[in-house]
């Protein structure tokens, strides 16, 4: 009596596998255009919630935030511009800073943005100091005073070299509407999120999506699409269809560094003739972290450290897994960023120098694969973002990479902000992460160096941490550019000997737009994008 | 009948008792200390001993086991289950649209998986042994061995994509439904209705049919007692199926960015944010109780002599 | 024994059992049938088609992906059996005490069930792995304090059904210790009863398992699984559908296996459907009630 039924069930199996055979041929060429969506909106794909839009937390996704939020001033190519302040002064001392204020800036909700209202705001920042300890600024401001309507003025303990430089991150140093604030404040929330910037936040459902439209009163003229929309999409294939589909048609290089696609469904999505894939210059370099202080791991040595560094094939993971698109970065700054160009012993692949490195340590091929040193095995885990395809393969090359020198790497995939978490708790032996960016490195990633939230679990273990930091409080305040030039090159060579960051390539900020948008272009920051210069033809 | 609900009401209250216990000791074995967990929250640069046991008074750790667990089930009945670790908001105020949306799709699909269920078991259960029947039998056999994940992805190619039918993902609108709802109802429906099938055939081969056709009664009369009879088998495990769907849509939210429980849930796993993981299971497993309880009842109501055994 | 001639009538169970043995054999011999090394390396031929060395081509890492398949054997079948077998056993046991003994004992061993039974499978499943971390043991694990607890129930039930047995009544009466009773009469004819409501179960265990790696909380790279292969081939599902295909169409084969077998041994165990097409099967009714929760 099943005689038939094999039959049948066969046929069914055969049916669907035609069906799926057939996918693949034809799929290249046809992509569903994405003209079919409002003509002045886009609609761009993210991992992860916009979160709360507080500007003086971290917990916000920092495109979303800049879109809203303006700092007084903007990090550019060509070095500080006017934003928000018009103008302004240093005292000759270094410690007085004095900002003449934009008089034509209204905040969504209609208050006026004045220098009683930058003062609330930086006195909101400052109410919350431990917070921000990861921006050296924080620490050193002691005076926020109103001089006049629209004039401000900010005064430090100590001369610091890259204030203006901070006060135009993405954080905190923006500004929030003083209604807004509860208690006066913002530490224990907001009650909206009124910014100055060019787009509004008009609707935000959790987890779905949230809506941003054009602010029409915008100081620096109405921003040319109407809507922007923030869809939270799955990464991968979810989001590639999507856009195929036209019910996204936008999507970049989140805050995370991390894409939503890979380089060859981009490809893909370029080919179909709907879409167009701008790239930024490199911008920062991405990297592993080690966890040197972390004592009872063989990570915490550096001749562990350095072997890990000889045995990851830069060249493939670019090539390969990056499709070309970046390049290998043997060091933490390349070459082109201020003050990095220092003359630092290259570290090549090469499998023998990590074995070697790691004989001379102890490390010990006994039996197995996997070496060891008094009975312990060489075994270090990797952290990296499950939202992102080119990590997760990464992780899965260099686990095979190390495991030809003898090292076990398992390999763990977790939401960002857990592995933010494990970086500043120290929770993690090796974590994928990425430098500041073109406008704060070198100074604000060094000084990352010194702070909990950050990279100071990484600095910790090393031998001369406490020269380290020493060199680092010394230059942030150190007004000559000649010595700034060589702490700066001394405290490079501290950490590339001590390979605690192991670079792997320069990663740049990546869009995918419909072809019919203009003006696509970037900041010195990866974590922002400037909408409001772009438009639909 | 009164007496029966009351009854079984009753039973339920020890087993949500030892429920949320479970809950309870199953998060408090995870790895992390909350206290640490909350001040890292807070994101406070320097956690001291100090701090920590600070804050551990304040969450109220110090005191005995029992206690800790009485306050936080009191709290869990006023639905506040704490905050989360990565967006310091209220656990139901991310955990409670979820739950609606899953809910939403549970029972869309719950009742496209009755209707084709039930219809396809009768048609089988009436031609046993012929071609519809087997044929029915060998595809809903291939379907069941399918996962789940793959039809999905499958479908949002063909549908979404390239016929350009249905949107790929989110909960839009109502044709947001339809694929989630078709795979859910592809993947169940071959299960529950070879119950229905082989409860109709087993009713097709009782005593009262058999005197029921050799007496005379009309053939109209005899499919609607046995319709009556299989019905009420049918109603018994749909009140099963609801709860088990609720807690399995897991993979298909996922490939469906359907905003559910099953996605806050697996994204909470990889953010490791113990706060919502626990809320979830809670709350997972009252309805599961909820449900197998209303399920008791329908049946008692249906079947009196149910109504003994308890 | 009757059992067993009636399953080698049908010639769709014996296919499916051969299925079921070559992929265990396979399975457990995996060195000897792999081509290649499944963790090796070669970025070379990231994503190359099939070809006389690697019939099944490579994939993200140019990694060997028949040899994978034959390796994910371990993970996605033969570490589930361990588990069923594992649960099958926990539950066999209670579920004989507390048949056979019936009284307190087994009210009290049936609440225990029933507790257990009030949390939904795969909720737990999740709830395990959310706060024990992701990897396959942890999944194992919960199978195993999943699963007996449903398993005691059936075995319960049918050793209840036997016990009541005229013969099993007279060897009581004529005082044969309860352990040579359970032993000599019971456990050979439950055994049938076991055989079905396992090899129903294997079924969903392997779905729920492919479909937890399927979302990266299941197995760990660098080891292969049918779910995590799949889950890679989804990131490239619309350039290169075929990378789809193999790992899925595994499991389709290996459930449909254990699905055929398990729907042939309700048919074999009824000697009714032998001999008229009238189909009392209970099992078929009640097993999927609690038991089927898909992936």
């Amino acid at each position: 009596m099943y005689k038939r039924n094999v039959f049948i069930y066969l046929c069914a199996v055969a049916c669907f596998i035609v069906l799926l055979a057939g996918c693949s041929g034809e799929n290249a060429g046809k992509t569903i255009s994405a003209d079919n969506e409002a003509e002045s909106e886009l609609i761009y794909a993210s991992a992860k919630d916009i979160n709360d839009m507080n500007p003086h937390f971290y917990a916000g996704s920092m495109p979303a935030q800049g879109m809203v939020y303006e700092s007084l001033i903007e990090n550019t190519k060509e070095g500080i511009k006017p934003l928000l302040a018009e103008s302004w002064e240093v005292s000759n001392d270094g410690k007085t800073y004095t900002f003449h204020l934009r008089k034509d800036v209204k905040f969504h909700d209609g208050e006026p943005f004045n220098a009683e209202a930058v003062k609330q705001n930086f006195d909101a920042v400052q109410a919350n100091k431990e917070k921000h300890s990861w921006i050296k600024l924080s620490t050193k401001i002691t005076g926020t005073n109103v001089v006049d309507e629209y004039t401000f003025e900010l005064v430090l303990s100590e001369a610091y070299y890259p204030t203006l430089v901070e006060l135009s991150m993405t954080r905190p140093y923006v500004f929030l509407s003083p209604k807004d604030f509860i208690d006066g404040g913002t530490k224990d929330g907001v009650n909206g999120y009124h910014g100055t910037g060019p787009y509004v936040l008009t609707e935000h459902k959790t987890d779905e999506k949230a809506t941003f439209e054009a602010n029409e009163t915008y100081w620096g003229g109405a921003p040319k699409i109407n809507k922007i929309t923030s869809k939270v999409l799955p990464a991968g294939e979810t989001t590639f269809l999507a856009l195929q589909k036209g019910e996204i048609n936008f999507i970049f290089t989140d805050d995370r560094g991390t894409d939503s696609i890979d380089v060859e469904a981009m490809n893909q999505l370029v080919d179909s003739g709907d879409y167009q894939l701008v790239k930024s210059e490199a911008m920062n370099t991405k990297m592993i972290v080690a966890n040197s202080s972390k004592s009872d791991n063989p990570v915490s040595e550096t001749a562990v450290r350095e072997a890990i560094w000889h045995a990851i094939d830069r060249e493939t993971i670019t090539r390969d897994i990056f499709n070309g698109t970046e390049e290998a970065a043997d060091t933490l700054f390349s070459a082109n960023v201020n003050y990095a160009a220092v003359e630092l012993k290259k570290r090549d692949y090469d499998l023998e120098a990590a074995k070697d490195s790691l004989e001379q340590a102890g490390w010990k091929l006994a039996e197995g694969s996997v070496r060891t040193k008094d009975g312990n095995p060489l075994a270090i885990k990797l952290y990296y973002d499950s939202n992102s395809s080119s990590q997760k393969t990464q992780a899965e090359y260099i686990q095979s990479s190390l495991k030809e020198v003898g090292i076990q790497l398992d390999i763990a995939g977790e939401e960002s902000t857990s592995i933010a978490n494990r970086r500043s708790t120290g929770d993690y032996d090796l974590l994928f992460n990425q430098t500041w960016g073109l406008a704060y490195d070198p100074q604000s990633t060094i000084s990352a160096f010194t702070s909990e939230s950050a990279y100071l679990h990484t600095t910790s273990g090393i031998a001369n941490a406490d020269e380290l930091y020493d060199k680092i409080d010394e230059v942030m305040v150190s007004t000559d550019e000649d010595t700034r030039k060589s702490l700066y090159a001394d405290i490079m060579k501290i950490v590339h000997d001590e390979a605690v960051f192991i670079p792997i390539s320069n990663g740049r900020v990546t869009v995918v737009a419909p072809k019919n948008v203009n003006g696509i272009s970037f900041k010195q920051t990866q974590f922002e994008l400037p909408f409001e210069q772009m438009s639909f033809k | 009948m009164g007496s029966y609900i009351v009854k079984r009401l009753s039973l339920t209250v020890p087993l949500l008792f030892i429920i949320s216990l479970l809950t309870f000791v199953l998060i408090n074995l995870s790895p992390l200390d909350p206290a640490v967990v909350v001040l890292q929250a807070q994101e406070i640069p320097e956690i001291t001993d100090e701090l920590i046991a600070e804050t551990r008074a304040e969450l109220g750790m110090d005191k005995p086991f029992i206690i800790q667990y009485l306050n936080w089930a009191l709290d869990c009945l006023r639905l506040d289950f704490g905050d989360s670790y990565v967006t310091g908001e209220t656990v139901w105020s991310s955990i409670a649209p979820a739950f609606l949306n899953t809910l939403k799709l549970t029972f869309v699909s719950s009742v496209c998986i009755i209707v084709l269920s039930i219809a396809l078991g009768v048609i089988c259960a009436l031609r046993e042994g012929k071609i519809a029947d087997r044929s029915i039998r060998g595809i809903s056999f291939f379907l069941t061995a399918m996962p789940s994940y793959w039809l999905a992805s499958i479908m949002i190619w063909y549908f979404s994509v390239k016929l350009d039918l249905l949107p790929t993902s989110g909960m839009d609108s109502y044709k947001s439904y339809i694929l989630p709802v078709i795979v859910i109802t592809v993947s169940y429906a071959g299960i529950y209705f070879r119950t229905v099938r082989s409860s109709m055939i087993s009713n097709l081969n009782e005593d009262y049919v058999l005197y029921g056709r050799a007496s005379g009664l009309s053939e109209k009369k005899i499919t609607m007692h046995i319709l009556r009879n299989s019905l009420q088998v049918a109603i018994s495990i749909f009140c099963m199926a609801i709860p088990i769907i609720l807690g399995s849509t897991v993979v298909i939210e996922n490939v469906f960015a359907w905003p559910g429980l099953g996605r806050l849930s697996v994204k909470s796993i990889l953010s490791r944010d113990f706060p919502i993981i626990q809320a979830y299971v809670l709350i997972l497993a009252a309805a599961f109780v909820a449900f197998n309880t209303f399920s008791d009842i329908v049946n008692a109501a249906m079947n009196p002599k149910l109504r003994k055994d308890i | 024994m009757r059992t067993l001639k009636n399953l080698s009538r049908d010639r769709l169970a014996i296919a499916s059992l051969i299925v079921i043995a070559i992929t265990i054999v396979a399975g457990v011999f995996a060195p000897l049938f792999a081509p290649h090394d499944p963790a090796e390396v070669n970025m070379k031929l990231r994503y190359a088609s099939s070809s006389w060395e690697y019939a099944l081509g490579n994939d993200h890492l140019g990694r060997c992906i028949l040899s994978r398949i034959i390796y994910g054997i371990r993970p996605s079948v033969l570490w589930v059996l361990v588990a069923l077998i594992l649960s099958v056993f926990i539950g066999a046991v209670i579920g004989f005490i507390s048949g056979y003994f019936r009284g307190k004992t087994d009210a009290f061993l049936m609440r225990i069930c029933d507790i257990m039974l009030s949390f939904p499978g795969y909720v737990m499943t999740l709830a395990v792995v959310g706060i024990l971390g992701a990897g396959l043991e942890n999944i194992l694990i919960a199978f195993v304090v999943m699963k007996w607890a449903w398993f005691a129930r059936v075995i319960r039930t049918s050793v209840m059904q036997y016990a009541e047995m005229n013969y099993v009544k007279f060897a009581k009466a004529s005082g044969i210790g309860h352990w040579r009773i359970m032993v000599k009469h019971i456990i050979p004819v439950t055994f049938a009863d076991i055989a079905v409501i396992s090899s129903g179960s294997i079924c969903s265990m392997i779905l729920q398992i492919s479909g937890l790696s399927f979302l990266g909380l299941g197995i760990q790279a660098p080891n292969a699984e049918w779910g995590m292969m799949l889950n890679e081939a989804r990131e490239v599902m619309f350039s290169r559908p075929e990378l789809m295909l193999a790992p899925g169409l595994a499991i389709i084969l290996i459930v449909s296996a254990f699905n055929f077998v398990s729907d042939a041994l309700q048919v074999a165990l009824d000697p009714k459907l032998t001999t008229s097409n009238a189909s009392l099967q209970e099992e078929e009714g009640k097993q999927p009630v609690y038991e089927y929760i898909r992936s």
